[in-house]
Parts: C-alpha cells; structure tokens; sequence
C-alpha cells in the first residue's frame, strides 16, 4: 500500500516544470522507494483538472495523501525544504536510510 | 483617432466616459476598501449580459464565489442561471490553503490557461479580475507576480477582451495603487472614493486617464441602489442642451400669470423666495392646482410637511388637493430631508418623474435639502435635477426659504438663481404698523414682467395678489423708507 498520493502540475511548455518534475522524482526514489504514487498533469492537456484544483501556479504540487492536503508551489529545487513540505519530520532519519 | 469604447450600460457613465470603456483594452479600477470595486466589476458583467448579449468571466483572487453570488442577488442579478446558460463564468483562484510554500521558481501559467479556457469557452467580451492586489498577498515573490500579471494583460488584449482590473488603495488621495501594478497597466485608470464628508460617506468615481481618447475630467458623485447597484450622477457632463420652449403655462394665480406676461414659459424652472408663512407653500399649492385644471399631471415634493399637513392647508385656501390625487392628476410625496443623501434624493425624484410622468413638478422646499450635505454637494444636486427636469420638459417649481422674516439672500438663493429662468420673491413688508405680505417678479428669462412689487392677500380662498405697492424703497435691501 502507498503512503504518499502526489499530484503535480507542470506546463511542458515552461522550463521551471520540467526541473519541478525531475527533482521530485529525484526525491520520490531517494525518500520514499515504491511507498508513493505519483500523477503528473499537464495544464495544456488537462485544464479541467486545474480548474478544479484551483491551480494558478506552475509547477504545483499537491501532497494528496496523507491528509491534510498540503501545497507547494515553484522547482522544487531545495530538497530538504520539499521534504519539510511535504511533512517529513525527520530529514536526517531519512537521509540515512537512503544512504543505505 | 479616437479609440471606440464599449457601453458598459451602467447608468451615467458610458456619458461621463465619453461612451463606456476603451474596447478590446484593459482599464485600472483603483479603491480604497470599501469603494464598491468589485460591484462596479460585477454590474460591467451583469448589464453585458442584461443590456448588450455579451458574455463574461468574473475572476476573484479575493472573496469566496459564493459570498459574491450571494451578494450580488441583492441586486437581482441571477449569476446561478447565466452561469448554467453558460453568460457568465468564474475563475476561482481565491486562497484555497492558509499557507503555500514556495521553493523554487514558479509562474502563473496554469491561470492565464484557465482564463484564456473560460473566455474561449463562453465567448467573453468582459472580463474582469478582483482584484490583483490580493494575488500580491498570496505570494511573496512580487517581481515574478508583476512580470505574471503584465503577461496576463497581454493575454486579454490578444483576446480582444474589455477588461476591469481592481486593485487596492491605502489612501482616498495618494498613490494609485499598492504593489506599483499601474506600471504594466497603465493607459486606462479609474479611481474610486469613499471619503467622508460631514459625518456622511460620500461616494465618487473619476476617471483619472483614458489614453488617445476622451472622458470628463474630475469626480463624478454615485450612489448604490438596490435593484439597480451603481447610479453615477453626472455632474460634470450636463450640457446646456435643453430647448427652450416659448409656450406659456398657467402659475395658478391669475394675477400673477399676468405680472409674468401671460404665465410661466413651459419646461422652465421657477424658484419662489421667502420667509417662513410668506406664502410659498401656497403658491406651490396653487401651481399644482392650476396644473390639474388643465388636466396636466402634478408632482408635489414635500420636504417640510407630512401628507395629512399639506392636504390640510390647502383645505384652508379651497383647494381639495386629497380629491386631485384621487382623480390622479396628482402626486403628493412627502420626504425627510434626512433619510438619504442628496445622490440618492436625486435618484429617488428621477424615479419618481419616470414613474409618473407629470408635466409639472413642485419642491417645497429645495432648502429643506441643504440641512446635512457640504454645499458643493448641494450645488451639484441642484445642477443634476434641473438639468434632469428641463431634459424632460417639465416645467418646475422650487421654493427657498429665507432666514430673515423681511428678505435678504440665502446660500440657497445664490446656488440656484443663475440656473433659474423665473425668480419670484414672496417678502413680509412692514407698513404703518402692519405686517403686509408682498410679491415680485424679479427674474423671468425671454420674458417682460411686471417689475413692481404687489401686495398679496391670504384667505380662505387662497392667494390673491393686490394693487402695487407705491411710495416706498429699499424692500428688498430689508429696509423701507417711505419717500
């Protein structure tokens, strides 16, 4: 069973999403090996699925699982800040079992 | 060249604007909190859809959809229906968490999609964004938000979209706007105020710049009405445009219709001047009796006296003014000066007059008026219903009430008077021991009257006007002298 339901939005068309996408799958394998589910929507394919999340920025991510529902938004270029983001409490704890 | 504008079908301002907003551009709604920016954004949507067939998207970066859904019913504007007949659409990028963390670089890109999505969707010829200062309070990063919303605008423009951006203001007189927005939006701005003046909020909007095209310059006075939402009253866009008719019309007195060379010009405005008792109720009383003779509809404002007081009085001069309301020739309506702003009493009277359509109108008194407000308030208010009145060629009558028993001027007086084409003074005139009342024409516009100053006589028949009154000087200066 999964712990962790991530939807991230992009634009295929921006620089910044396509950074977004690759430092969090970065971090998704590196934190959270087969323990997450990830969807990645693109805005130009899917506007609904913005308009319903109420999106303005790009890249967005939504931690959808666990609740509540947490939402961060740019590059996601600082990976001890995704972390805290996302709820992670214990940074090192983690660091360590990734090192492994 | 001029740019064509959109008619926005808000009372009075497609005339102060020179004929609605700069079509297919973005226009800068500057306001303090408070100032009736986002119904001033709603009513450009709602009388596209009522007024014109054009579509809308409402963009709220600030209150919920369903607070302003529900707000703006007061005004009975069904959002619910033209939003499932697909006329009106909301872009909901009101803060959906209480915090968003931001890591890394971001845009905007997901809402210029979403908007381009409901302008293409419904066909949108309006667009209107509320308000772009709280988009600043969602995000820190306030470059990248500036560099965003100047896209933004670049996105309506290339949509030939006619927009309304709102934004915020810290002070009633100062800067434009926060967060320097007017830098990318800068060819069309309005301001709207709510300031206080004399313990009473007083509402404005001017516009400030239309770039390459004309508007009137300066603050134009509004109201909100229910119903009708946002009532400019078009101060500085009167024009002297009103034709002036050479046909006469009876005062009611006789006499007098003979000292103004055969009665009052039709569609002209009349102001009776005097004390208080000199008559002036009665005149006016007379004026609406001489209408309803000739089957004319009469429309009396009182400001002074109740209903039951007025129809009293004139029992006491034989006018059954009770049965002429009755056969309908008559309108009696009795005000407090104090219930409402002087914006509103205008909108009230303008209401009035294309409810009954009366041929001539009485304001007993005009003076009544000036208790509360600041006195350009009043001289705007003047301006607005004369101009109002004489455009629907109703022949009208005002009366001012002195604040001496004898005569002398009052800050009433010389407001209207220039704006006035007859001006009758009713005066108290103390002669060998006795009060005598009097009356005179003083003013008749294109007319010649009778110059001298008669005695008038009040009994149970009414008014009666008497012989001239020979051998004395300085009347009207307040003091007699027998020569």
């Amino acid at each position: 069973m999964t712990n962790y339901w991530i939807q991230l939005f992009i634009n295929r068309n921006s620089a910044t999403s396509v950074g977004a996408e690759e430092n969090l799958n970065a971090i998704l394998k590196k934190y959270f090996p087969g323990d997450y589910q990830l969807e990645i929507i693109d805005i130009q394919e899917d506007p609904d699925k913005a308009e319903e999340a109420g999106i303005l920025a790009i890249p967005t991510l939504i931690r959808k699982w666990p609740q509540p529902e947490v939402r961060l938004i740019g590059a996601l270029t600082v990976q001890t800040r995704v972390l805290a983001g996302l709820g992670i409490a214990n940074v090192d704890h983690l660091q360590k079992q990734g090192d492994k | 060249m001029s740019i064509p504008k959109l008619k926005t079908g808000i009372a009075a301002f497609d005339l102060i604007s020179a004929g609605g907003l700069p079509v297919g551009r973005t226009t800068l709604l500057a306001g303090s909190s408070g100032s009736a920016k986002t119904l001033f954004g709603a009513q450009f949507l709602a009388m596209g859809i009522l007024l014109f067939n054009q579509n809308g998207v409402f963009v709220t970066f600030e209150e919920q959809v369903d607070d302003i859904r529900n707000d703006l019913k007061g005004f009975g504007w069904d959002i619910d229906r033209w939003e499932a007949d697909g006329k009106w659409t909301f872009v909901d990028g009101s803060a959906k968490e209480e915090d968003v963390i931001t890591v890394g670089e971001f845009d905007l890109s997901a809402f210029r999609v979403r908007l381009e999505r409901a302008i293409t969707k419904n066909e949108a010829q309006r667009v209107v964004i509320d308000s772009i200062g709280s988009i600043f309070t969602h995000f820190p990063e306030h470059n990248i938000i500036r560099q965003e919303m100047s896209k933004v605008s670049m996105t309506l423009r290339r949509m030939k979209t006619t927009a309304i951006i709102t934004t915020e203001r810290t002070e009633e007189y100062g800067a434009i706007s926060r967060y320097g927005v007017e830098e990318f939006l800068t060819d069309n701005v309005m301001i709207l105020r709510n300031v206080l003046v004399n313990e009473r909020r007083r509402r404005t909007i001017e516009i400030l710049k239309f770039r390459g095209s004309n508007h009137v310059k300066g603050e134009n006075p509004f109201t909100i009405v229910p119903m009708k939402a946002i009532v400019i009253v078009p101060i500085s866009a009167m024009r002297l445009t009103q034709h002036s008719s050479s046909e006469r019309t009876t005062s009611g007195v006789a006499e007098l219709d003979q000292m103004c060379g055969g009665g009052f010009f039709k569609g002209s405005i009349v102001l009776v001047s005097g004390a208080t008792g000199a008559g002036k109720t009665l005149l006016a009383a007379n004026f609406m009796n001489g209408g309803t003779e000739k089957k004319q509809r009469c429309l009396l404002l009182a400001f002074e006296e109740s209903k039951e007081q007025i129809f009293r009085n004139a029992k006491g001069w034989g006018q059954d003014l009770e049965q002429q309301e009755a056969d309908g020739f008559l309108k009696v309506v009795s005000l407090y000066p104090e219930v409402c702003s002087l914006e509103d009493h205008l909108i009230n009277i303008q209401d009035l007059v294309n409810e009954f359509k009366p041929d001539r109108v009485a304001i007993d008194s005009i003076s009544a008026l000036t208790r509360n407000p600041t006195e350009r308030g009043f001289q705007e208010f003047v301006v607005a219903l004369t101009s109002f009145l004489k455009h629907e060629g109703i022949t009208s009558m005002f009366t001012a009430t002195t604040h001496m028993l004898t005569g002398g001027a009052t800050v009433t007086e010389g407001d209207i008077a220039t704006i006035t084409d007859t001006i009758i003074l009713l005066r108290y005139v103390e002669l060998t021991g006795e009060m005598q009342r009097s009356i005179t024409v003083l003013k008749m516009r294109g007319s010649r009257h009778d110059a001298s100053i008669r005695r008038i006589l009040i009994d149970e028949k009414g008014m009666r006007i008497g012989a001239p009154i020979t051998g004395i000087s300085g009347l009207l200066s307040n003091n007699p002298i027998v020569a």
